[in-house]
């Protein structure tokens, strides 16, 4: 039973005159035990939002709720939102193995064998061998380092995980076991996820429901079936069109720019 | 005479293993500075201990019959007011010195890492009135803050060390300040964060043990800083006090006689200086050391043998006489800590006029060398050999290399994945691209502008005239990346080599630049070398892929069959793996069991076989060899075309 809920997020980075809006407005609710895909470009706010979930940075207005609560910022309860990052390189601490990174995730007060027990079924639960616990991260692939990020939020217990461009820097032949897992263990544990990418197939294969960002707001949002089949605002329609096997018009038919894009620099 | 501050910072955790990391500290020693100075700081380290053991009792032996001797067989730098032998007091005074400046050292470094890593701990506010105090303290030169410290904490070697310590403190909490920094922003203390993980823990466990390695160079830079810093203050007179005696203490009385036993003066002196020289030379071949990767004796002697290789092998694609670019068995060699590596491996390919071809592969095929190799950008240590490199009908491997600058100046482009990095953020869109048709086209400044806002406009950057005159920081990344390929046309090409030049871009702005190289590709008849990790992008633009697994070219086929009709299992199990608009829901994503193959480790056979669930015996112990069938194909596999029975 957890379901994240932004209420008119608004992040604002710097001063209130010469400042920049990252989020504008937002509202969007992940609900219990489902996927919910967030696209946009760089720079769409999509990112910050997800920081934003996870009290990485602070919110200038609105609130994000768990379960109709507000997301305290430190104790047991705060902990119940994790992240996974999109770069593997520096996901994981190249100082500790990945069964001391995965420990750190552990409830505090966890005895030295439970917590190597605990370890071990973390790792097995993402297929990879708890032989490996000892193992330091440079000697692991990107793939089993996303794994283990993903290893290590899990030992959290967590009830909602956002994941960031997750894959975006793996490669295609090992993105699909870190996307399997995921897609696995949110179905086996009932966990929320909120999927960040800007990957339409990836979000079409791994989401039910789906909200595009563009320039800081949320311009469209629904089933992810819908959205694909019936895109409302131009910007979804134009990210649709990119896509080479879409099915729809060839890229080549493509018309200009159907919506003028606002420069980054309103100032 | 002033205490060094460590400014120098260095990469911080470039993740490494274990193994690596000890061997990059013997590579410091491999160096001739780095061994030199290895043996004396080592030589250093041991006469501290020794010498105080051997030899107080000759340093502190009073003889009154030979007071204040010049040098002699008896003295070797002569003797003292009290008739002491001074070589020996010189030798015996290093242990004093390294000491104390080891004492300093350290009481810099704790004081600095206490100053250092506060602001993580008490949060931005505080943080940001500590970090102002640290940068006041390091506007102060060392000398001039250890000398208003050594008066305040009082006359003496204690006096001096705090003294000495709080003058280094500011440069080192600087330091401090700037890798907690660097690590504060890496993922895992985020991650770390999320997970309830308390700011001290944090501290402990995530930052300091990733930004010791720096730290260490510069604590041993900083302890020839204090060195120098004690023997100043013992010789003012402030630092150790008789009947102890230091280096600077040594100098300061000997400096006395300097008319009538300039030895006396100049022996403590010497001391120093190579004290000084050994801390902190040591510490700078560290630096170097651990900073910049590891080169290997093993690939050495590669790098000796010649480029051109006899022709031994049978030239494929003889029948292309237009080709622009033909390359035959090309290898890119690097020489590795275990010996020399090679990422790319006998790789031929032909390309014909305004033909587009694609590169695709994991990372670690060798696909960016074997274009970079092809544009000749391949740096030392690297080494490229090719038994043919044909570059418009011009032989590259022979031939001077400024005819080939001039000819692949004008007839070749490179398009890299970061545009950002690839354009000097200092000078004016404009003026970039028009140096590159005053140094090669010997065109006048006012004609080379004009060229590069005409070339701007050709790659559909609006008002050309208003964007020439910018810098590359205001054009957006799809915008810098058309300019490069602007760059690109400045000459008039016949080639463009372009790596991964969407993959750092939106998927709307990609398109956009995927359709400019079409274009540049259908009206200026100009031939294009695209490589990409992504298999859809190649699908987009080019008329033929190669797929590139370990170094070598396992399959070679026109775009239109990449789909269905490919024949090798890793081409076919890289198309699957692709997730599209029609992949069924309910199965589990395709996927490639195993990891690609380390250069540095290749095994015999297929390199393939491993990860293959067509292999055999065969397979694994020979390697196929790249053949070419009758449509001119190209397939390296003992069993292509055959599917996996489940």
């Amino acid at each position: 039973m957890s379901e994240l809920r932004f209420n008119d997020v608004t992040v604002r980075f710097g001063g209130s005159r010469r400042g920049l809006t990252a989020v504008d407005q937002v509202s969007l609710t992940v609900p219990d035990n489902s996927i919910v895909g967030l696209v946009g470009e760089s720079g769409s706010g999509k990112s910050t939002l997800a920081r934003a979930a996870v009290r990485l940075v602070p919110l200038t207005g609105g609130c994000i709720e768990l379960d109709g609560k507000p997301v305290p910022r430190r104790g047991p309860e705060s902990r119940r939102v994790q992240m996974i990052f999109q770069d593997p390189s520096s996901a994981l601490n190249p100082r500790m193995t990945i069964g001391e990174s995965i420990a750190e995730g552990l409830p505090r007060g966890t005895s030295p064998a439970a917590r190597r027990a605990e370890v071990a079924r973390f790792l097995e639960l993402v297929h990879l061998n708890p032989a490996r616990a000892s193992y330091s991260p440079a000697q692991l692939s990107g793939g089993q380092r996303q794994r283990v990020a993903l290893a290590r939020v899990l030992a959290t217990r967590p009830d909602v995980i956002i994941a960031d461009e997750i894959t975006s820097a793996l490669d295609v032949s090992i993105q699909g076991t870190v996307i399997n897992e995921l897609k696995s263990l949110q179905r086996e544990l009932g966990i929320s996820v909120l999927f960040i990418s800007h990957n339409l197939p990836l979000v079409r294969y791994v989401t039910q429901r789906m909200a595009v960002m563009y320039f800081g707001r949320v311009v469209e949002q629904g089933q992810t079936a819908d959205v694909l089949a019936d895109p409302q605002h131009p910007y979804t329609r134009e990210l649709l069109s990119q896509v080479p096997d879409s099915g729809g018009n060839p890229p080549h038919d493509l018309p200009e720019r159907p919506v003028p894009i606002p420069t980054r620099s309103t100032r | 005479m002033t205490i060094s501050p460590p400014t120098e910072s260095i990469p911080v955790d470039r993740a490494r293993d274990t193994s690596s990391r000890a061997s990059r500290w013997l590579v410091v020693l491999r160096t001739p500075t780095g061994l030199t100075a290895g043996i004396l700081l080592f030589g250093l380290l041991v006469l501290s201990v020794a010498a105080p053991a051997l030899w107080t009792d000759q340093a502190n032996q009073v003889n009154t019959d030979a007071i204040l001797q010049p040098p002699s067989d008896g003295h070797l730098v002569g003797t003292d007011n009290l008739g002491r032998d001074l070589f020996f007091r010189v030798l015996v005074a290093t242990g004093l010195s390294v000491q104390l400046a080891l004492l300093a050292t350290a009481v810099a470094v704790v004081a600095g890492l206490i100053l250092g890593a506060a602001p993580f701990l008490v949060g931005p506010r505080f943080g940001r009135v500590l970090t102002s105090a640290v940068n006041i303290g390091i506007a102060f030169p060392g000398l001039l803050l250890a000398l208003f410290f050594a008066v305040i904490f009082g006359i003496g070697a204690t006096g001096a060390v705090l003294a000495i310590g709080a003058a280094g403190a500011p440069a080192f909490a600087r330091l401090i300040l700037t890798l907690v920094a660097g690590v504060t922003e890496r993922d895992y203390v985020s991650a770390a964060r999320i997970a309830g993980v308390g700011r001290v823990r944090i501290l402990i466990r995530h930052i300091l043990p990733n930004i010791g390695e720096p730290l260490v160079v510069n604590a041993t830079i900083g302890a020839g800083g204090a060195l120098l810093g004690f023997a100043s203050l013992s010789f003012l007179g402030l630092g150790v006090q008789s009947p102890d005696y230091d280096w600077g203490q040594l100098l300061g009385t000997g400096l006395n006689s300097i008319y009538t036993n300039p030895a006396a003066a100049i022996a403590p002196g010497v001391a120093v200086i190579i004290a000084g020289l050994a801390f902190n030379m040591f510490g700078e071949s560290i630096a170097m050391g651990i900073g910049a990767p590891t080169i290997g004796t093993a690939g050495r002697r590669l790098l000796a043998r010649g480029r051109v290789r006899p022709e031994t092998a049978a030239p494929v694609d003889q029948g292309r006489i237009d080709a622009v670019l033909e390359v035959v068995d090309l290898s890119v060699t690097f020489p590795g800590p275990r010996g020399a590596i090679q990422p790319v491996r006998n790789v031929s390919l032909s390309i014909g006029r305004a033909e587009s071809v694609g590169v695709v592969g994991e990372s670690g095929s060798g696909k960016s060398l074997t274009a970079l190799a092809i544009a000749r950008l391949i740096e030392e240590p690297g080494q490229v050999d090719a038994t043919r490199l044909r570059f418009q009908g011009t032989d590259l491997l022979s031939g001077t290399e400024t005819e080939h600058r001039q000819l692949l100046g004008t007839s070749l482009a490179v398009v890299f994945q970061d545009p950002m990095t690839s354009f000097n953020p200092t000078l004016r869109m404009g003026r970039q691209l028009a140096e590159v048709a005053e140094q090669h086209q010997r065109m006048s400044r006012s004609q080379a502008l004009a060229r590069a806002i005409d070339r701007l406009r050709a790659v559909r950057i609006p008002e050309p005239e208003r964007r020439a005159k910018q810098y590359p920081h205001e054009f957006s990344g799809g915008m810098r990346q058309r300019a490069m390929i602007g760059l690109g046309l400045m000459g008039s090409p016949s080639l463009i080599v372009a790596d991964e030049p969407t993959t750092a871009l939106d998927p709307t702005v990609q398109q956009q630049v995927l359709e400019l190289l079409a274009e540049i590709r259908r009206v200026d008849e100009v031939a294009i070398l695209l490589i990409s990790h992504d298999v859809s992008v190649v699908s987009q633009l080019c008329d033929r892929v190669l797929v590139m697994y370990a170094g070598q070219i396992v399959e070679d086929l026109p775009v239109s069959e990449l789909a269905r009709g490919a024949r090798h299992p890793y081409t076919r199990a890289l198309i699957a793996a692709v997730p599209t608009m029609h992949t069924d829901l309910e199965t589990p994503l395709s996927t490639i069991p195993g990891r690609p193959v380390d250069p540095s480790d290749i095994p015999p056979g297929c390199p393939y076989a491993a990860r293959c669930p067509l292999a055999s015996e065969l397979c694994r112990t020979q390697a196929p060899p790249l053949e070419t069938d009758a449509a001119g194909r190209r397939v390296a596999c003992w069993r292509a075309d055959e599917v996996v029975v489940r």
